[in-house]
């Protein structure tokens, strides 16, 4: 038992040891290379850094990150509510399906940002044309990866369920309780689609916001708070999308377990 | 409409499925009748329409022609009153619930009170040996003990009649004989008839107090034999008595009679 335990604490070192590895060694790479750089473009490591702090670690966290969060937030959940609620309805009736794919085909492969021009003239230029640009990209995955899921769902559980006859919202809750793999997947693409249209938008009609300071800085040359930015929304992406594992991980518990990618006792 | 005592009855019952520009005919004229209280198992050829005759008196699935009555009432949907174990027990139940949630979700559909609730269900589990596991996941269990899960939540839900779709099928040998004779003791304990639909002759006879054999493709019943074995049964005395041997070979004699799907194909 003991044994098992520092064996787990081993691998689970080894494994941190692993993931932090490389981008260690690159960072410390580029804080070399880049230590004695002229170039106006490619400042020194350190001075991104230092501007890092400068910049991000002040009120415009609150003025600028802040909001493009809460678009995000909202957005994304628009997308899921959406993605969800249609996707069980075209993965569960045929005639849904059936009415809605050529529509769903071409939307799907309409890029969001294109919508931009449009909601500006119809919205205008306020956070719920954002809120829509987002949600718009981010829904497509949801909601097909969702109607696949809920299709795919066992005829074996059906049969229980009707046999059963157990009520009408357990039924539609347990169907949709078995698709969560696929929605789980369809989801964490959406969250990546997500984070890119809230930057495009911002930097195409914003006053405020991570993607319209990043703008900002470039327009004035402020090169190194710039480069912080984008390292910003890197370590933004990274950290929205650990967040999404964890819960993903303990949402699909049963599923690894059932699939036989978790040890019995 | 109903008369004696009968609980289940189908009358003239057939299914037929349009597959492409033909039809397939699945059953016809499938009558039988099966007595409160009866354990009745049913054997056929594989691919004989046993797990269709299953669905329709289940109401899980639409007959083409006649009908089911179950305790007098016409079957057109799930009946109250009926619980069903299938085969693929990793399928029916409910992997992110636990063992005690897959047992009492029934009851909850039905409005049982929370504490009525979970008197079922501990009963129900520890009736077929598996109160130490109600908080564990079902994919952490053995395929038998799965299938014990589905009894359980089966008996929890208190049927007048239980189908069975070759619930053991898919275990070994040895949790074979164990489940057999596991469901021997609910069948007395809890007066329940039983349906229970097999492939195997030897469980048939082992198990049922009457077995009805389907003939090939389109199926209807084709011979019945009352089994005249002992009511306590045990896996070593009877399997190896004379009478339980006779009434083997008679029900094999009958399913060997009807050609198999496979051998009848050109």
């Amino acid at each position: 038992m003991k044994a098992t335990v520092v064996a787990g604490l081993n691998r689970g070192a080894r494994g941190v040891g692993l993931a932090l590895g490389l981008p260690v060694l690159l960072f410390t790479a580029w804080w070399v290379f880049s230590a004695d750089s002229t170039s106006i473009f490619l400042p020194p490591l350190s001075r991104i850094v230092e501007a890092f702090g400068q910049v991000w670690f002040s009120e415009v966290f609150v003025r600028d990150v802040l909001p493009s969060l809460r678009r995000l937030a909202a957005g994304y959940a628009a997308a899921l509510l959406v993605g969800v609620g249609v996707g069980y309805l075209v993965g569960r009736w045929s005639v849904v399906r059936d009415l809605t794919s050529p529509i769903l085909a071409y939307f799907r492969v309409l890029p969001a940002p294109v919508l931009i021009p449009v909601l500006l003239v119809a919205v205008g230029i306020g956070d719920a044309t954002k809120l829509i640009v987002i949600a718009v990209g981010a829904v497509w995955p949801i909601l097909l990866n969702t109607a696949d899921g809920v299709r795919a769902v066992d005829e074996v559980q059906l049969d229980t369920a009707a046999a059963y006859r157990l009520r009408a919202w357990t039924r539609h809750g347990l169907i949709l309780r078995a698709a969560t793999p696929q929605v789980f997947a369809g989801a964490r693409q959406a969250l990546g689609i997500s984070l890119i249209v809230m930057v495009v938008s911002e930097m195409l009609m914003s006053t405020d916001g991570l993607g319209f300071t990043v703008i900002r800085f470039q327009r004035t040359f402020a090169i190194p708070e710039m480069w912080s930015g984008v390292l910003l929304l890197g370590l933004l992406g990274f950290g929205l999308a650990k967040v999404f594992e964890t819960i993903e991980r303990r949402a699909l518990r049963w599923h690894r377990g059932a699939t036989g990618r978790e040890e019995s006792w | 409409m109903s008369t004696d005592d009968a609980l289940l009855r189908i009358v003239d019952l057939g299914k037929s499925y349009r597959a492409r520009e033909r039809t397939v005919d699945a059953l016809a004229q499938v009558d039988l009748t099966v007595d409160d209280g009866e354990f009745v198992a049913v054997v056929g050829p594989s691919g004989c329409g046993k797990t269709t005759l299953l669905k329709i008196i289940a109401g899980l699935l639409p007959a083409t022609t006649g009908d089911v009555y179950l305790a007098g009432r016409r079957v057109t949907e799930p009946p109250a009153d009926l619980g069903v174990v299938f085969q693929e027990y990793g399928r029916s139940l409910f992997a992110w619930k636990t063992v005690r949630q897959n047992v009492e979700l029934p009851l909850r559909s039905q409005g049982v009170g929370r504490a009525e609730r979970r008197e079922l269900v501990a009963e129900a589990l520890d009736a077929v040996g598996l109160g130490q596991a109600a908080d564990a996941y079902p994919w952490q269990l053995s395929g038998g003990m799965q299938q014990r899960v589905a009894i359980s939540r089966a008996i929890a839900y208190r049927p007048r009649l239980l189908l069975m779709d070759e619930p053991f099928s898919a275990v070994d040998a040895q949790t074979r004989g164990d489940l057999e004779d596991l469901l021997a003791r609910l069948w007395h304990r809890y007066a329940m008839t039983v349906l229970f639909v097999t492939h195997d002759i030897d469980e048939a006879v082992y198990l049922g107090q009457r077995v009805v054999v389907l003939g090939a493709s389109p199926a209807g019943v084709i011979a019945e034999f009352p089994i005249d074995l002992p009511a306590e049964r045990d896996q070593l005395g009877t399997r190896s008595s004379a009478r339980f041997g006779e009434l083997r070979a008679q029900v094999y004699a009958q399913v060997r009679r009807t050609p198999h799907l496979e051998e009848v194909a050109p």
